[in-house]
């Protein structure tokens, strides 16, 4: 009994990270690819663009990490 | 990864019928462990020895790289001297601006300890990030929440806190809720979300790399055992390998982001209307 409750857990755990996985792929998804389309349109200003994109993606990428570590601590 | 390997065979990991090996519990990794030796209420660990060698590292790159001044520099030098331009001109001078000199040696301080020590995960015979434990993370980024909440006290006195709370430029109704998001993303969720980016990707590239090149290593140890299945463990090694130079784009750009963002909450300290 004790073992399945905590295979259950685990396993909880485990969606939780995929449910917490889903906002930040598309986040990161809308702030590469428009950065790309900014670059396109304007190569002269690439090396700002890139600054700004690795910004906001790390802003978004720590939503899915904190759901990483969520799993580990459930 | 020596260790990971005797914890698979001491856990009787099951090359007949698994595919990879997990390790029974995944939390070994994150105890601490055995201390070489103990001063007073002080435990020196491997870790803590790898902590002061990427100190030492760091301390040591900028040293012999920046100590003359030579017209033509070496190959090394001229390394060494792009990384300080990339920092005092890419970061601090992009992102907060003139005042931005004031922050270079700090900015370039934490830079060049991230990186070196991320870069430890690479690092043959070394294998292990010191980031990845959270001691290291966490400090970091409580020194640069401390420097940006009082940079930003400092700079505008008490309207630094109420234009946080209390933003001018929305309207009267909401002005409350946004206030109470601001001050709590500001002042809770910064220095932890700061953490745990560095902290959790490091982590997660460790992990990744110790499952798939030790699962690798087991399967094609127990060759005798289960025969032309040991094959898989070249494909898992191989993989593993892709995922190491992969680490060590990621073991740059995590510095990169952790002083990036740092210069940006430093930045809206100095000009918190922006």
């Amino acid at each position: 009994m004790e073992g399945n409750i905590e295979e259950l857990k685990g396993a909880i755990a485990l969606i939780g990270y995929g449910l917490g996985a889903v906002g930040p792929g598309i986040g990161i998804g809308i702030v590469v690819g428009n950065a790309i389309t900014a670059m396109a349109r304007q190569p002269e200003m690439a090396g700002t663009i890139r600054a700004t994109m690795f910004l906001g993606a790390a802003l978004t990428e720590a939503l899915a990490l904190i759901g990483f570590v969520l799993f580990f601590i459930a | 990864m020596d260790g990971l390997i005797l914890a698979a065979q001491e856990r009787h990991c099951d090359v007949v019928n698994e595919v990879i090996c997990a390790p029974a519990d995944v939390k070994d990794w994150f105890e601490f462990l055995d201390p070489w030796f103990t001063i007073g209420p002080v435990n020196f660990t491997r870790i803590s020895f790898l902590m002061l060698l990427a100190a030492a590292v760091s301390v040591a790159l900028l040293y012999f790289g920046l100590r003359r001044n030579r017209p033509v520099p070496t190959k090394f030098e001229a390394a060494i001297q792009s990384l300080v331009e990339f920092v005092r001109d890419g970061i601090a001078r992009d992102i907060i601006g003139p005042e931005g000199a004031k922050y270079v040696p700090y900015l370039l301080s934490i830079f060049m300890l991230i990186l070196v020590g991320n870069l430890f995960e690479v690092t043959p015979l070394i294998n292990f990030p010191i980031t990845s434990r959270m001691a290291l993370p966490i400090f970091l980024s409580l020194v640069t929440y401390f420097i940006f909440v009082i940079v930003g006290f400092s700079k505008n006195g008490i309207h630094y806190l109420t234009d946080v709370a209390w933003p001018k430029a929305v309207p009267i109704g909401l002005r409350w809720l946004v206030g109470l998001i601001e001050v709590v993303s500001t002042f809770l969720l910064r220095p932890i979300t700061l953490a745990i980016r560095l902290f959790a990707n490091l982590v997660a590239g460790h992990l990744m790399l110790t499952l798939l090149l030790g699962s690798g290593v087991t399967f094609v140890l127990a060759v005798g055992d289960i025969g032309p299945k040991a094959g898989i463990g070249v494909v898992w090694f191989a993989v593993g390998m892709i995922f190491f130079a992969f680490e060590i784009f990621v073991a740059i750009l995590q510095a990169y982001i952790f002083t990036l963002l740092s210069a940006v909450y430093i930045q809206a300290s100095v000009h918190p209307q922006h």
